[in-house]
């Protein structure tokens, strides 16, 4: 294991006095963002030279639906695991379209936006002056070639009052541990928009022979992810992947982030292998780029170096508000470095947060706030406890809202005392199938239930599963607050009416060949106003 | 994920970001008269050392060296730099990008590269291109002649090791590096990733086939890790020639940390130590394996 050096004593060599200079790559990152982002024709369109090798290999994607508004992307990527993508040194014009029909024929808006070599050449457009609650189709053309087609829906209108809306989420989908079946299964069905709720990727260093997938993988990829070059290799890799741009290419994603989009456990500032904070900056400012630049993503959520601003809420007329949160950027240190320990005095410090005090308030404000009939907290980490210690012991991940539970508690007696309506928690990260109702104080059978999680496994992250064993039958009779659990891969389709929240696990049988197949383990309700999962 | 299966510790081996080196700027020429017109460029970079020195030895090749860019403005940028080196030499990284903070005192963001030539290649000069923002730093690198083995050489040393597995805190090549001091175990040797889990195999492959008469083992045997606690108790020695894998020692219960595999000499293209057990019976610890003609 090589311990880095003494940072101070490497900056203590370093006699260069500082500069002010405005640099250029700072006035191109302005340009690129108006000009790509607001779609607005590039005065510097560059000759168009036609490139014979093939330009979409990663697809493309929508995100963030508006009722007017939805950003549409894409990447020009020739090679797209080497250096740059395989692309020159050089911004590229990329026409984009957006249509009510398939063909094409009804085309309502288009325009121009420029790829530019610093954001990878990706382009993000975010198309305004569309209809509310309506499917579009969209693509591009860049160097005489045009992409895929990918379908998306805008939100409905603030005051529309919308019969059903279907959504998916996912998370969890380390690409050397399984294939991307559950995406298929997630394209062929009908949603109006996917969230996803954290590890895209995984910044870990990958088998050069592919892992289960038995592929060789380049270098740039298989290394453990430190520079941007490394994360974007990542990027490229994941989403070469056919049923994870079939999923994309199905519907609008809403993504959020969890640890391995940047380092395994990473809080706050804190980075649990990197000593010096200083390098953790860097490391964090790199993910944060490669991870804007690969989502579709509005210009409000490009990162600051490293900052992003990712918590953000969408609403889909009176029948559902998504607050979509971020518990990694500003939460405390963990306690036991996030290992399962018994809850303590520190885990219980209400001076601990998960959210950052600023997160928290606008979490609490907007539900108080919110007229919507359901009520959704889109985040990463089990809000619930689950204990993994049969008997009188305890056992908790302290890296979830367990390792915060004052920060958890403030925001659930938030919802009990501003009577928050249908209060649903979705979350990701523990490779494992969860539903369970959110008490007011869990050590209570008899405590209030404020709403309901549901907890979805990972789309491949532990290779196949088994429906259910010993930790998860442990934890299941641990939690009198638990109704399911399943420790398959899978993602979770959710289908929400004025008066019925259903969901439904969708489960495969293997993700380590192509061939597994895919079906509902369980379909769990909650009603309108009924706090909790139906018994 | 988190908690659950943290078993997982990020190593920085082989790529680094600030912190991890220490990078004198003028080691290198930087910046130029090359440089564009216009602004001049707040990254200054470079690379350490100086001169990098490579050979194809498979197992002890050297070319590793750093590369470094510094942000000396006041705001934080990403840059680029660009590697290249022309054939035979390969580089481990062909582009380092990353955030450059803007910090006082300035902060250097570098990262590790290994370059690397075939066995055949011809020792000379050469020499790797680094570039950003189109200013161009030539790092020379001197390809070194693979040592002549004579009579008396250990003809494993630096040739192409290779093991059942081999743990993240060690490296392959390790066991025919050179260093034979247990002293410097954790730097220098090797072993098996499996705790606990027997046989483990660690063998070397020679350039080609030879007579050979002796294999000199090292295994683990420091102060604090005397070979009768952490080193190898069961194993075989093991040549392979035209007919096959041959046992030329059976070493059952060893305590010492230097076992002697004396034969009648055979023509033989691979070494190989098969064990069965450690004294710790956890990790098969190998310091340096040895091979000799007579």
């Amino acid at each position: 294991m090589t311990a880095p050096r003494n940072h101070r004593e490497m900056l203590a060599a370093v006699t260069a006095t500082r500069r002010r200079f405005v640099t250029a790559t700072g006035a191109a990152a302005a340009l690129a963002l108006t000009g790509t982002l607001l779609g607005v024709r590039s005065a510097t369109a560059e000759a168009t030279g036609k490139d014979s090798r093939y330009l979409f290999t990663l697809g493309v994607a929508s995100g963030d639906p508006l009722p007017d508004a939805v950003v549409i992307w894409t990447r020009l990527a020739p090679d797209p695991v080497a250096p740059f993508g395989g692309m020159p040194d050089r911004q590229v014009p990329v026409q984009w379209q957006v249509a009510e029909d398939e063909r094409f024929e009804r085309v309502v808006r288009h325009g121009t936006a420029v790829a530019r070599p610093e954001f990878s050449h990706t382009v993000h457009v975010d198309v305004r002056g569309l209809e509310p609650w309506r499917h579009y189709f969209y693509r591009f053309r860049a160097m005489g070639q045009i992409s895929p087609v990918g379908r998306t829906r805008t939100a409905p209108a603030p005051d529309a009052d919308i019969a059903r809306l279907t959504l998916a989420f996912a998370s969890c989908q380390q690409w050397n541990a399984g294939y991307y079946t559950a995406y298929a299964d997630m394209a062929r069905n009908d949603h109006d928009v996917v969230f996803f709720l954290g590890d895209y990727i995984y910044e870990v260093g990958i088998p050069e022979d592919g892992g289960v997938r038995r592929q060789p993988v380049p270098m740039e990829a298989a290394r453990e992810a430190f520079t941007l070059d490394d994360y974007r290799a990542k990027y490229a890799l994941y989403k070469l992947d056919p049923d994870l741009q079939a999923a994309h290419a199905a519907a609008p994603w809403v993504v959020t982030m969890d640890d391995h989009e940047v380092e395994n456990n990473w809080c706050g500032p804190y980075s649990l292998d990197l000593p010096d904070p200083a390098e953790f900056v860097v490391r964090r400012a790199n993910a944060f780029r490669a991870y804007w630049e690969h989502m579709p993503l509005r210009l409000a959520q490009l990162p600051n170096g490293p900052d992003m601003q990712l918590y953000r809420r969408l609403t889909y007329g009176q029948l559902v508000e998504f607050s979509v949160l971020d518990t990694r950027q500003y939460r405390s240190n963990q306690v036991a470095r996030g290992a399962w320990v018994a809850p303590n005095d520190e885990s219980r410090d209400p001076s601990r947060t998960i959210t950052g005090d600023i997160q928290e308030r606008w979490i609490l404000d907007g539900l108080g706030a919110s007229s919507a009939r359901w009520n959704v907290l889109a985040q990463q980490v089990l809000m619930m406890p689950v204990d993994r210690v049969a008997g009188p012991g305890v056992e908790s991940p302290m890296g979830t809202w367990e390792g915060y539970s004052a920060s958890r508690d403030r925001i659930l007696r938030g919802v009990y005392e501003r009577g928050v309506k249908n209060l649903i928690v979705l979350t990701g990260d523990v490779h494992a199938n969860f539903a369970g109702d959110l008490k007011l104080n869990f050590t209570e059978t008899e405590s209030p239930t404020v709403g309901a999680e549901f907890v979805g496994s990972s789309i491949s992250s532990e290779g196949d599963g088994v429906d259910i064993d010993e930790w998860g039958r442990t934890i299941l009779a641990e939690g009198p607050h638990l109704r399911f659990m399943n420790h398959q891969r899978g993602y979770v389709s959710c289908r929400v009416t004025r008066t019925e929240w259903t969901t439904d696990y969708r489960v495969v049988d293997r993700v380590s060949d192509r061939t597994g197949t895919v079906s509902s383990r369980a379909r769990l309700t909650v009603q309108d106003r009924v706090p909790g999962v139906q018994p | 994920m988190s908690g659950r299966r943290m078993s997982r510790r990020i190593r920085l081996g082989g790529v680094a970001l600030a912190g991890a080196v220490l990078l004198p700027l003028g080691a290198v020429a930087h910046a130029g008269p090359d440089r564009p017109p216009g602004r001049p460029s707040p990254v200054e970079f470079g690379a350490a050392p100086s001169l990098v020195t490579v050979s194809g030895l498979p197992c002890l090749s050297g070319g590793d060296f750093t590369v470094s860019m510094t942000n000396t403005s006041s705001r934080g940028l990403f840059a680029d730099m660009t590697l290249a080196a022309p054939a035979p030499i390969t580089l481990s990284r062909r582009l380092f990008s990353s955030y450059l903070p803007a910090a006082d005192p300035d902060q250097v963001v570098s990262t590790k590269v290994l370059a690397k030539v075939p066995r055949d290649a011809l020792p000379g000069r050469s020499t790797i291109k680094l570039t950003v923002e189109r200013r161009t730093v030539e790092l020379p690198v001197e390809i070194q002649p693979i040592p002549e083995k004579g009579p008396g050489d250990n003809l494993a040393l630096g040739e192409q090791a290779f093991a059942s597995s081999t743990h993240g805190n060690v490296t392959l090549c390790g066991g025919v590096d050179g260093n034979k001091n247990s002293e410097e175990w954790g730097a220098s040797g090797t072993h098996d990733a499996t705790a606990g889990v027997f046989p483990d195999t660690y063998g070397v492959i020679l350039p080609a086939a030879t007579r050979i008469g002796r294999v000199e083992l090292y295994t683990l045997d420091s102060a604090r890790y005397p070979a009768a606690k952490m080193g190898l108790r069961d194993f075989d020695i093991q040549v392979h020639t035209s007919t096959g894998w041959q046992t030329v020692a059976e070493v059952r219960g060893n305590v010492m940390g230097h076992v002697t595999a004396t034969f009648a000499p055979v023509g033989a293209d691979r070494v190989q130590v098969v064990t069965y057990d450690s004294n710790d019976h956890k990790y098969s610890r190998i310091v340096e394996l040895e091979v000799y003609a007579s």
